[in-house]
């Protein structure tokens, strides 16, 4: 999970794989903005086959975050 | 398209860095946020070799984004219904009469204005107001599906040239309402469609893109056993191939069938490709009861057992279209594979493992034959006429047979005292009987002979053409006669293989001009009849030499050097091979 967590986040941030890891986060990844925001939960979702919900949406913040909130729907 | 979202961000920016050719400008204007398309179509415009680069305009700005972005190539308008106004999806129902006229009123105009400013733009695909992200699943027609229907009505009746309406129901449609609308965006951010939406989206207008940029599909060509009937007819036989509507699986081929002759119909050349007997499938054609694709709807067949990458090269040269014109299907992964990588440029479609998928699949790729002029209503039936005289154009003899040779782009290379070649034209003197004015037959040593005598030139051609090089294809050769000023033509030959391109002409003005640049003031020629030469018998006289005698076997000419007439073939570039450095021949 955490290896296609990084390749989503490369693919769509736009930054090479080595240069993210667990600490990786919208405050020290340059192009996680809010419009990439939106792209980057679609691409979770649709890679993992979940739906979040509305308030989980807004916390996929980091790394961290991400792993966290996924393993709840993933169970 | 199967692609992850994932996936397409990541090959959509390697594509972008491959392609060399031209920006396609393509510019998203939208009342809604639109922002996933972005990538999404580039990549699937980028797969055909499109160098797409989708611009989004800003949030809720279309009318004045149409002055900023009318330069683009390609303009589409995602003009929601549910936000011409901040929660119109809810408080339209609550609007009476007069609210929504005032309200249709005020959008028209606003369409007006702004198809006003794009109407020199050169395409404008503008979406159908759609209601379906909000219908009720009953009876009841809501005031937000009538407001669309008359906004449609309006986009319908009132006719822009350079506009397109996109039917975007049917994309929801063929997805399904839950998975192309997203809500939990559109409460957030106005963002309404879905990553698969757009997915389908851009397959959806992929088709009129590709045509408008002149990349779409002429013809369509079948193999037979198993792609136009069930079963394979040198084994199964005549009584046992299926295709009757009447059964299960013939009905399925029956349907494939009627959906080519529904193509043909349409001004798509259907073609047949395939190894079998020629002789069975023309039987098949002819009187097969169930056949539905007789040979008036077939303009092109290669029926034999060469490689089928050979046939349809010889099939885009019959019909005077490109590789990348053509759709291909078949049902083996082996023909399917082949072709994919000898010929890319086909489109190549394999016959579905399930069967029941074989029609629906076809019907899904005939937006490849998408032809511009058949959306227009208006045009359409002066459209299909042309179309149709085109076909029957190319079915038989070119309206013009130079056209077609233009098009050939062909290139003459010639090649004087070549000992590289010694072999090849050797061979050729011995082989070659139809187009061959003497007939003499020369030993590879009796070449060397020629080539090394100052008083004998060995000219040999390769010629070119936009299917490819057909390697050395013709011979001359001259001996001069200095003394008296005289040239004597003792070979002039042709593989049949480049025969009907008017080639001989154009090699002759260059003898002719060799032997002028040699102070040659008379030619001599012969025509020797053989069983298989008829060919040529006048050959000399379509190159204005004088008849001087015949008897029944053989025919002298002679020719004023100075009365000689070109026939002037100006479509055949002719360049100069290798040459030999052997001391050039001079008449005193």
């Amino acid at each position: 999970m955490e290896k296609k967590i990084i390749k989503i986040l490369s693919n769509v941030l736009e930054v090479p794989q080595t240069d993210l890891g667990e600490h990786s986060s919208q405050v020290n990844v340059a192009n996680w903005d809010s419009l990439n925001h939106m792209k980057l939960v679609v691409a979770l979702e649709e890679e993992f086959g979940v739906k979040f919900k509305d308030e989980d949406i807004l916390e996929l913040q980091s790394f961290k975050l991400i792993k966290f909130i996924l393993s709840k729907y993933l169970k | 398209m199967s692609v992850s979202y994932s996936e397409i961000l990541k090959l959509n920016k390697e594509l972008g860095g491959k392609l060399s050719s031209s920006t396609y400008q393509v510019t998203v204007l939208s009342n809604c946020t639109v922002s996933l398309v972005k990538e999404i179509l580039e990549y699937s415009l980028r797969l055909e070799g499109i160098n797409a680069l989708v611009t989004t305009g800003d949030y809720d700005n279309i009318i004045q984004d149409t002055l900023k972005y009318k330069d683009s190539n390609l303009i589409i308008i995602f003009w929601e219904l549910c936000n011409i106004m901040d929660g119109l999806h809810h408080k339209i129902e609550l609007f009476n009469e007069e609210q929504i006229g005032e309200l249709f009123e005020k959008v028209k105009s606003e369409i007006d204005l702004a198809l006003e400013n794009l109407s020199h733009s050169s395409l404008v695909l503008m979406n159908k107001f759609t209601a379906l992200p909000f219908y009720n699943s009953n009876l009841h027609i809501n005031n937000l599906e009538r407001l669309a229907v008359q906004l449609n009505d309006y986009l319908k009746n009132k006719k822009w040239e350079n506009v397109i309406v996109v039917d975007v129901d049917k994309v929801v449609a063929s997805l399904g309402r839950e998975k192309s609308i997203d809500m939990r965006y559109y409460y957030s951010s106005k963002a309404l469609y879905t990553v698969d939406f757009f997915k389908d989206y851009a397959e959806h207008v992929k088709p009129l893109i590709m045509a408008v940029s002149g990349k779409s599909r002429k013809a369509l060509i079948f193999d037979c056993d198993n792609t136009l009937w069930k079963g394979i007819l040198g084994e199964d036989g005549f009584e046992n191939i299926e295709m009757s509507a009447m059964t299960k699986d013939g009905s399925i081929f029956s349907e494939v069938q009627n959906i080519a002759k529904a193509l043909y119909k349409r001004g798509i050349l259907i073609g047949l490709c395939t190894k079998n007997n020629e002789k069975d499938v023309e039987e098949v054609i002819k009187s097969h009861p169930d056949m539905q694709l007789r040979d008036e709807h077939i303009s092109v067949k290669r029926v034999n057992w060469f490689d089928k990458s050979r046939n349809l090269i010889e099939i885009a040269q019959e019909l005077n279209i490109g590789l990348d014109s053509i759709v291909f299907v078949d049902d083996s992964s082996f023909e399917v594979g082949f072709i994919q990588k000898l010929l890319p440029d086909v489109k190549v479609l394999q016959v579905p493992e399930r069967l029941s998928d074989y029609p629906k699949m076809l019907r899904e790729n005939t937006g490849l034959f998408l032809d511009m002029s058949l959306t227009d209503e208006d045009k359409n039936k002066t459209e299909i006429y042309k179309v149709q005289k085109k076909r029957e154009n190319a079915k038989g003899e070119f309206s013009s047979i130079e056209d077609y040779l233009v098009s050939l782009k062909l290139k003459m290379t010639i090649f004087e005292d070549d000992e590289t070649l010694i072999p090849r034209i050797s061979q050729m003197s011995q082989k070659t009987n139809q187009f061959n004015l003497t007939t003499k037959r020369y030993s590879e040593m009796d070449i060397r002979g020629f080539i090394q005598d100052d008083a004998t030139k060995v000219y040999a051609f390769a010629l070119l053409d936009k299917f490819g090089d057909s390697g050395v294809t013709g011979v001359g050769v001259i001996h001069f006669d200095s003394k008296n000023r005289t040239g004597n033509i003792d070979t002039f030959l042709m593989s049949c293989r480049i025969i009907g391109r008017n080639v001989e002409y154009v090699f002759m003005d260059y003898l002719i001009n060799a032997m002028m640049e040699n102070k040659v003031e008379k030619v001599n020629a012969i025509y020797i009849k053989t069983l298989k030469n008829g060919l040529t018998r006048d050959f000399y006289e379509q190159c204005s030499f004088t008849l001087k005698e015949a008897t029944d076997s053989r025919k002298n000419y002679v020719l004023d050097i100075s009365q000689y007439r070109s026939r002037q073939i100006n479509y055949i570039e002719v360049v100069n091979g290798k040459k030999n450095n052997k001391d050039f021949v001079k008449c005193a």
